[in-house]
């Protein structure tokens, strides 16, 4: 057994040293510790899953019937974009951040983050950015301009109204506090882990998570630059993004995607983390092909940066240009494909518990795959010229980013709930959960491919009565339906089982990295001890000293 | 159900398009159909059995990665090489010396179509003869609109200060449906496009036609009714040809009462519609740019019996 | 490669790297800025341009003065790591004066610009000249505030107690200073053809 080394932790930076080891909302509030800080990152971003969620209904309640007046115009345009921005900004993103912190210091054998009063001051950024945004409700009117803001409809002539300032300055906010957290884990991951783990050992959530985070080091400044510039624009009467001025749409479109490219993949790689974690302990299987998976990561970082204009096929670029990011865009559906297939190796030969956390990562690897290769459609872009901007478009952002990013993370939360909460969830509760989605997720989505190839456009708040829309859009709308009731089963396990659910004891899956080598749920300095680590699965180690891993050369 | 669809192409421009995507369909198709079975096949093959032993720890096969690595990135080249060919079909290159058949302009929330050779400006509707490649030059007034008639062909962004050039042709005599496709604002919605195809000869007489202009009553309602344009400011925003109305913020309503909608695909264009839009354009089309001018009854009657003889 | 790394853990390593990261971070922000800038470089067709309203002779001067603090800060910063305080007290503050003279020299640039009537507002080149070198200014102004506490602290610990603050705060510094060379060149240098 090795001791840890001695690393500051939350006991010795937090304010009152005391303070972590009582109860009570100042504690929390005050708390530096990465394990209440990843909570409440988590509590935030339910909270405004709940909120997207709301709104996606109104909006799926309009379009139930054509030529529908439940929502007026200007209503449902703040409300579709508070709904991709609230889903992206404060849903997506905080969830796998919240995850990254609370794990990753446990799945590398720390005691906490590197900077842990830094860590409270992301988290705090990220509410003080929530609340920023949501207040242009009250401040006379949400922003009405999608959520990636054109100009020059952003502009103050189109958008008179402070709603985009909210926006712009909310994002700001938000982006600063991605930043620093991403610093936070980068530091972290590098210089923290315990003694024997190496970069090559890391558990592919902690690889997908660094790769991640160096990732938005790269991006986010790109956002945030357009929004200094948007604001210089808006509140310095700038001339950036005014074309009458001498200012320029479509550069706002290109440094936009620029961000936002990289961002989709930012919201999906620490899923494809969880994924791998999940899969392999339920298949009874270590992950197959764990350097492919690592290198694929990369890959898709690297490229990601170089496919931005693929969101501008329609814009008018030219041929050359639109081939090249056509190119860049096939290519990087290579190292995203083939891990599907490393995932369905693993599950292959394996013996598979089909635990509700396990459900979730099947129905993400289908629904991941649509989404995929209904994106790879995108990329043969004389196709994407009759389908961006319509109901297909729709259906391809939903089947990844909810499909993919959303089930990834109900999987890893019924995988890691009974570490967080020392509980576990409900597994019947947890069945009905993924059903009731699988089954509402696709009734929403998947017929909106075909409206899509029907002609109807997106952001659009309602619709004429041509043939087959309407019977199409009463389906989706009644699919939203059936996953608010999903949603609602899903609060009432975590509910319910913090409050009655089974203890869970230190490892209640029988899995291999260190976060399940300590209480559930762990101390507040992370570890008593630490297994020695000498492979990727420390405890696979203890519990089969007959075919330890690192007999395998791992 | 097809309708309006691009896979119901009407244009020698829609038709490469609609062969990639039934390229790409069947590559997607298959493809879901090989993840679905082996995950399908995986998870009932290999369930957890009672008593059953650990698993074999396969770590991988670098042989069996680097195939399906490689599989993949041949589909891809595959799928590369025919998008460049559909490119030619789909999107022709325009020559620099080539000028424009049309200038389409997209305003919040209409357009306006200038013909150059002719010099017929229509809104909304959108003749064009069949059979005939035309050029359109592609503008905005404002913000970013798209201009998308999906049995016509791609579509393209009007960008302001970008114009963008795109072909316009149809295969047969019809009325094609189409609608702006990029977010501009509160009636994004109701931005709808009309594409009417005639023969040669129609078109000829339809573009004559539409260079004439209507004779400007002198009794009746009507009249009061042409009086009501010139106080009432409409003239600030609207063109009718014959008055000194020049403007060009909202429609050209010269030969108003021949089109099929009104407030740009919003209504059908019949007088009790255009009585209720000169009534209240806010409560048909909600934040459009039209204020509502609070009417009486009498002015509305008046104004509408006078634009019904704009023909 | 599987080493023990309980004994390499150093609390400065781990401040320095945090600030290269926040850098590399800056570094793409500003990238922007500058793309921003270069974009509009050519689409200037009235008003003002660089060519006709900025002076890269006076701005140049005080570019000097910059890149000068850069190399008192390294003094500075040998000077703390050998224990000489007093010593580094003094090269960081020529290091504060240095950079606050750059601050005054951009704020009298701005001040005629500004009566000039070459603004924000003006026109693309007024916004994105502005916006770069404002941004810029904004970061010598908060590094300065740095430097400043750093100097506060330390006039108030009789010894140099090896912070790890010096260090990070000088990396900060001499980032600030070569964006600098950077924007420079972008904006005066290539002003002059």
């Amino acid at each position: 057994m090795s001791d840890t080394p001695y690393i500051p932790g939350a006991a010795d930076l937090s304010i009152a040293p005391d303070i972590e080891a009582r109860s009570g909302l100042l504690s929390w509030v005050a708390s530096v510790d990465h394990k209440r800080i990843g909570i409440m990152y988590l509590l935030s971003s339910l909270f405004f899953f709940g909120v997207g969620g709301i709104e996606a209904l109104l909006m799926r309640i309009q379009l139930a019937r054509p030529n529908n007046n439940f929502l007026s115009p200007a209503a449902f345009n703040q409300i579709f974009t508070m709904h991709g921005t609230t889903m992206i900004f404060l849903v997506a993103m905080p969830v796998l951040t919240g995850m990254a912190n609370y794990l990753v210091p446990l799945m590398i054998g720390a005691k906490d983050m590197a900077f842990p009063r830094l860590n409270a001051l992301s988290l705090w950024l990220l509410v003080f950015g929530g609340l920023l945004l949501y207040f242009s409700f009250f401040a006379g009117g949400a922003p009405a301009v999608g959520w990636f803001s054109y100009a020059p409809l952003s502009e103050i002539p189109y958008s008179p109204t402070t709603g985009v300032d909210y926006y712009a300055l909310s994002l700001v906010v938000l982006g600063i506090a991605s930043i620093v957290a991403a610093i936070n884990l980068i530091v972290t991951i590098a210089k923290f882990r315990a003694p024997g783990l190496t970069i090559r050992r890391l558990p592919l959530f902690v690889w997908m998570v660094l790769v991640t985070q160096v990732m938005i080091l790269l991006a986010l400044p790109a956002l945030n630059a357009s929004l200094a510039m948007l604001l210089i624009d808006r509140l310095m009467h700038g001339n950036f993004f005014v074309p009458v001025a001498g200012g320029s749409a479509l550069l706002w479109q290109h440094f936009f995607w620029a961000f936002g490219h990289p961002e989709v993949y930012i919201v999906v790689l620490p899923a494809f983390g969880m994924i791998s974690e999940v899969i392999p302990v339920f298949s009874g299987k270590v992950i197959y092909g764990y350097e492919f998976v690592a290198a694929s990561t990369v890959a898709i970082a690297v490229l990601s940066y170089l496919v931005w204009a693929h969101h501008m096929f329609a814009v008018g670029l030219g041929h050359p240009v639109d081939l090249m990011f056509a190119m860049g865009s096939m290519l990087i559906a290579v190292p995203t494909g083939v891990k599907i297939f490393n995932w369905i190796a693993t599950m292959w030969g394996g013996s598979i518990r089909f635990t509700a956390s396990m459900l979730f990562a099947v129905g993400f690897l289908l629904m991941f795959t649509i989404g995929g290769l209904s994106g790879v459609s995108f990329a043969a872009f004389p196709i994407d010229w009759q389908v961006t901007d319509t109901y297909y478009l729709v259906a391809h952002i939903h089947y990844v980013l909810f499909g993919g990013t959303i089930f990834a993370v109900f999987a890893g939360l019924y995988y890691w709930f009974p570490k967080i909460s020392g509980r576990m969830l409900s597994e019947t509760l947890g069945k009905w959960h993924f059903w009731l989605m699988l089954i509402g997720f696709n009734m929403t989505f998947f017929d909106q491919h075909f409206l899509g190839l029907m002609g109807m456009t997106r952001r659009t708040f309602t619709y004429p009565d041509l043939p087959g829309w309407a019977a199409l859009n009463m389906i989706s709308s009644i699919g939203a339906g059936v996953m608010g009731l999903a949603v609602a089963v899903f609060l009432w396990n975590i509910a319910a089982s913090l409050l009655r659910g089974e203890i869970a004891g230190d490892n209640p899956w029988n899995a291999w990295t260190l976060e399940w080598a300590t209480s559930s749920p762990p101390p507040p300095d992370n570890f008593k001890r630490l297994p020695p680590i000498r492979s990727r699965r420390p405890l696979w180690d203890l519990a089969h000293p007959e075919n330890p891993d690192w007999t395998h050369g791992h | 159900m097809l309708g309006g669809s691009p896979f119901n192409p009407a244009s020698t421009l829609a038709q490469p398009i609609t062969h990639l995507f039934l390229v790409l369909g069947f590559v997607m198709v298959a493809i879901l159909l090989l993840v679905t079975v082996l995950v399908l096949y995986a998870s009932f093959r290999f369930r957890q059995r009672p008593g059953a032993s650990q698993p074999e720890q396969n770590f991988g096969r670098t042989g069996l990665e680097i195939a399906w690595t490689v599989a993949p990135f041949l589909l891809l080249v595959y799928i590369f090489t025919v998008t460049v060919h559909t490119l030619h079909g789909a999107d022709p290159e325009v020559s620099a010396d080539r000028q424009p058949d049309v200038v389409i302009v997209g305003h919040q929330w209409w357009w306006e179509a200038r013909y150059a050779s002719s010099h017929v400006v229509a809104s909304n509707e959108i003749h064009i003869p069949v059979g005939k490649l035309l050029l359109v030059r592609l503008e905005s007034a404002d913000v970013i609109h798209d201009w998308w008639v999906p049995q016509l062909g791609r579509k393209m962004d009007a960008v302001p200060g970008h114009p963008n050039h795109f072909w316009l042709e149809a295969d047969a005599p019809g009325t094609y449906l189409g609608t702006c496709a990029e977010y501009c604002g509160a009636e994004h919605a109701w931005m709808r496009i009309r594409v009417i195809a005639q023969s040669e000869a129609d078109f000829e007489s339809w573009s004559e036609h539409q260079l004439e202009i209507p004779a400007q009553p002198d009794t009746g309602e009507a009249a009061q009714g042409a009086q009501l344009f010139q106080q009432l400011t409409c003239a600030d925003c609207h063109t009718i040809s014959g008055t000194s109305a020049t403007a060009n913020i909202g429609p050209n309503l010269t030969h108003l009462a021949e089109r099929q909608t009104l407030a740009t695909g919003r209504l059908e264009n019949t007088p009790a519609n255009l009585a209720q839009w000169l009534s209240d354009p806010q409560a048909v089309k909600p934040d459009v740019h039209m204020p509502n001018f609070e009417m009486t009854t009498d002015q509305v009657h008046d104004l509408t019996a006078y634009l019904e003889t704009l023909r | 490669m599987d080493t023990d790394r309980a004994e390499r853990f150093v609390t400065g390593d781990i401040n320095r790297f945090a600030m290269l990261l926040f850098l590399l971070s800056e570094t793409a922000f500003f990238a922007f800025l500058i793309i921003a800038y270069v974009y509009f470089h050519n689409a200037v067709t009235s008003g003002p341009d660089a060519a006709n309203s900025l002076d890269p002779w006076k701005s140049g001067i005080y570019t000097v003065f910059l890149l000068t603090s850069s190399f008192t800060v390294w003094r500075a910063e040998k000077c703390y790591s050998r224990g000489r305080r007093g010593a580094f007290l003094k090269w960081l503050l020529v290091t504060i004066l240095l950079g606050a003279v750059f601050l005054f020299g951009q704020g009298r640039e701005y001040l005629h610009l500004y009566r000039g009537n070459v603004t924000v507002n003006r026109n693309v080149f007024g916004t994105a000249f502005f916006t770069l070198t404002g941004f810029h200014g904004l970061h010598v102004l908060l590094g300065l505030i740095a430097l400043a506490v750093l100097f506060g602290l330390a006039l108030a610990d009789s010894r140099c107690s090896q912070s790890s603050a010096v260090r990070t705060i000088a990396t900060y510094w001499h980032f600030v200073d070569w964006v600098w060379v950077v924007i420079f060149s972008v904006v005066y240098l290539w002003s002059l053809f």
